[in-house]
């Protein structure tokens, strides 16, 4: 065991699954001989060689496509799309193929392939590269969606997001690569898809969230503990499919809810979570369940990017008005 | 029934000057002296800037910066072929592009620093702003081309693009519709041999990216792209192609990318040395001011008066630029929509009260650091 940071756990995920699978290769834009962007894939290209960690040329759309007839075919794919912001560009092979080749084949193919990408802000990026764009995602049947906050889980979740049967799409925190370090273990391990984590326990509220907004989450709890309120955060780290389960025990016992996120808030994930919650526990929910995320407009330019992805005081101003809510 | 040739197809390099500032006078371009000294004082210009932005960003007065070192030739020159209702759809590595058009350079340093005002064209042009997505802005200039073509207005659309953005699909989509209509529209390949780490060679395994056309119906030819006088020439006949009607040209201009891919690449990890230093003999700001020393356009004197007026301009650009008001965070609600709707309206109510609490707690003089580090 030793003390990573969040994209050394990715790095030795990636690292064990080559070693273990001969199918599992890795594209993408600068991902070989640069190690990618941020370095995620560095020394893969080195230790696996060019024709299993692949730069690709410039075409995004290209590498997704690819992806799904590599994975058609047998191979376990392993594609990066560079930024977040880029992602508009492949969505016709996400939404189109990806997710539907299952069932349009009636079961006799499956896409056993993963597609990476950096998510989220607060870098001091240019334009395009600090985006959230998880709802397209979680939005379209037949993928599944998971990003880490721990590098123990960013190394367990892309292990199983590579053995997944079904496509996975696994976002990484950018802000969290080199700020945020912790045990990772060295054993070759799966963090399972589709169960949450108690971030941090608590009585009077649960707050729901994932990626790099789980870090301001409990920043944010430590100055409710401050003010007498205890909150329990549940860092969802699969998206889709829901660990309802999680969600359902952790505001059965709060009675209340507020979901955090980096997106907008009109159409985003955290509307269907609040959704959900609404749907199968209104009766036992204690007041509405709230939203904290970004404004519905477009990501500006990093000056102003802290006043567009909420930071620990509008999630301690977004508790405290779910708190003074009266029951529903 | 015999194989028969049905398509023969031959893509011509263009070269004018050498690098050794020598011309070739069949091919010289016939322009008045005051352009030949026009594209000299802006390509000096640029190259000031270029640096100077450089170091703002080193020393952490500028956001992430893509240089154009290397790159004035096919920066500048073709912007200056233009007439301002001519649409001139610029790469994120376009601020050269924009400055011969007639942006102050303060706002290319406003926009690289994270400020959204960074963008101010002058009011009579047809400047498009850049896409960051890259070669998403490729169909947009066939669409642009097309308006023009249809208002009649003799018009024409200059696109830039990298040897990167030839792999995407928008670059065969729009040259698709600019060969079925007739576009005037001018796609300008800045083939700087590297997309971030990727060299040309991977890029695609065509001899050239100029051939490309032929596939379309419109116009390849390759330039030297470090030799101003042959990317003149060949931008020049590309727009008198199109405002003839005769369709959609590609102009390949085999340039270096002599920076790194921006401040936040280290470009030492996939290329070495010694490329780079076979291409600074190629410089093109060298070339062309042996070539207007030759011929008597300028001498000395005049050298060192365009440099020292450079320099004296791109200050006074930095100072505009560090001198600018920090934006307003409420300013982000602006320019949304043409009508804000009822969620954008309480959405700004709610972060001026965020930002009155902020303040009451001494917070919002602050500028928290970025909390991580790009890339």
């Amino acid at each position: 065991m030793a003390q990573k940071n969040l994209l050394q756990g990715i790095n030795d995920g990636l690292r064990q699954a080559m070693e273990k699978d001969p199918k599992v290769l890795v594209l993408g834009e600068d991902v070989g001989l640069n190690g990618g962007v941020f370095r995620v894939t560095e020394g893969l290209q080195k230790a696996f060689g060019a024709e299993r960690v692949v730069d690709t040329p410039l075409a995004e759309l290209g590498i997704v496509g690819a992806s799904v007839g590599l994975s058609l075919a047998g191979m376990r794919p392993v594609c990066e799309i560079q930024f977040d912001g880029f992602l508009p560009a492949v969505m016709d092979q996400v939404i189109c193929h990806m997710g539907r080749m299952r069932n349009r084949s009636q079961g006799r193919n499956s896409l056993p392939m993963v597609l990476r990408a950096p998510h989220g802000g607060l870098i001091h990026a240019p334009e395009h590269h600090s985006e959230s764009p998880e709802a397209y995602f979680t939005h379209t049947p037949g993928i599944k969606v998971v990003i880490p906050s721990t590098p123990e889980d960013a190394k367990g979740l892309i292990i199983a997001a590579i053995n997944d049967p079904d496509p996975v799409v696994y976002f990484e925190p950018k802000r969290l690569y080199r700020t945020v370090k912790g045990e990772v273990p060295d054993a070759y391990y799966e963090t399972p898809i589709g169960k949450a984590r108690i971030a941090r326990a608590g009585t009077d509220l649960t707050l729901i969230s994932w990626g790099a907004m789980v870090h301001t989450c409990l920043k944010a709890a430590e100055e409710l503990e401050t003010d007498g309120v205890s909150v329990e955060i549940l860092d969802l780290r699969t998206l889709t499919p829901l660990d309802w389960d999680a969600i359902s025990a952790s505001v059965e016992k709060t009675g209340r809810a507020l979901i955090a996120h980096e997106a907008p808030n009109t159409g985003s994930w955290a509307a269907e979570i609040s959704a959900l919650i609404h749907e199968r526990l209104h009766y036992k929910l204690k007041g509405p369940v709230q939203r904290v995320g970004a404004w519905d407009i477009r990501q500006p330019l990093f000056q102003l990017e802290k006043y567009y992805i909420p930071d620990a005081h509008r999630v301690v101003r977004g508790v405290k008005k779910a708190l003074n809510r009266q029951p529903v | 029934m015999p194989l028969t040739t049905v398509h023969e197809a031959k893509t011509q390099r263009l070269e004018i000057l050498d690098p050794e500032g020598r011309v070739d006078a069949a091919l010289e371009p016939k322009a008045p002296k005051e352009k030949l000294l026009e594209l000299y004082k802006k390509m000096t210009e640029i190259r000031v800037f270029d640096e100077r932005a450089l170091k703002l960003q080193r020393q952490g007065r500028l956001g992430t910066y893509p240089q154009i070192i290397g790159q004035e030739a096919t920066q500048i020159v073709p912007a200056c072929c233009l007439e301002p209702k001519d649409w001139l759809v610029p790469t994120y590595r376009g601020q050269g592009a924009y400055f011969a058009r007639g942006m102050q350079l303060r706002y290319s340093l406003l926009y690289w620093g994270g400020d959204d005002r960074g963008v101010k064209f002058p009011a009579e042009n047809n400047d498009l702003i850049f896409a960051i997505p890259v070669g998403s802005h490729m169909t947009q200039a066939a669409g642009l081309a097309w308006a023009e073509k249809l208002k009649k207005t003799n018009a024409v659309a200059l696109c830039w693009l990298g040897d990167g953005a030839s792999s995407k699909g928008d670059f065969h989509e729009a040259l698709t519709f600019a060969g079925v209509h007739k576009l005037p529209l001018i796609m300008l390949i800045e083939n700087n041999q590297w997309a971030i780490s990727l060299p040309r060679a991977q890029q695609c395994a065509a001899e050239t990216l100029a051939q490309k056309a032929w596939g379309y119906g419109a116009h390849g030819i390759q330039v030297d792209g470090n030799d101003p006088l042959a990317v003149y020439r060949a931008v020049s006949e590309a727009v008198a192609r199109g405002r003839k009607g005769e369709g959609p040209s590609v102009v390949e201009c085999l340039t270096y990318r002599m920076g790194h891919h921006t401040t936040a690449d280290d470009a030492s990890r996939y290329r070495t040395a010694a490329e780079v230093d076979g291409w600074k003999a190629k410089d093109p700001l060298a070339r062309y001011t042996k070539y207007l020393k030759a011929k008597g356009l300028l001498d000395d004197a005049a050298i060192a008066a365009t440099l020292k007026d450079a320099e004296a301009m791109v200050a006074d650009e930095v100072k505009a630029y560090e001198a600018f008001p920090k934006p307003s965070p409420l300013d982000m609600f602006a320019n949304n929509y043409d009508k804000a709707p009822w969620m954008l309206v309480e959405q700004r109510a709610e972060l001026a009260e965020v930002l009155k609490e902020k303040a009451s707690r001494n917070e919002i003089a602050e500028v928290p650091p970025a909390e991580g580090r790009f890339p």
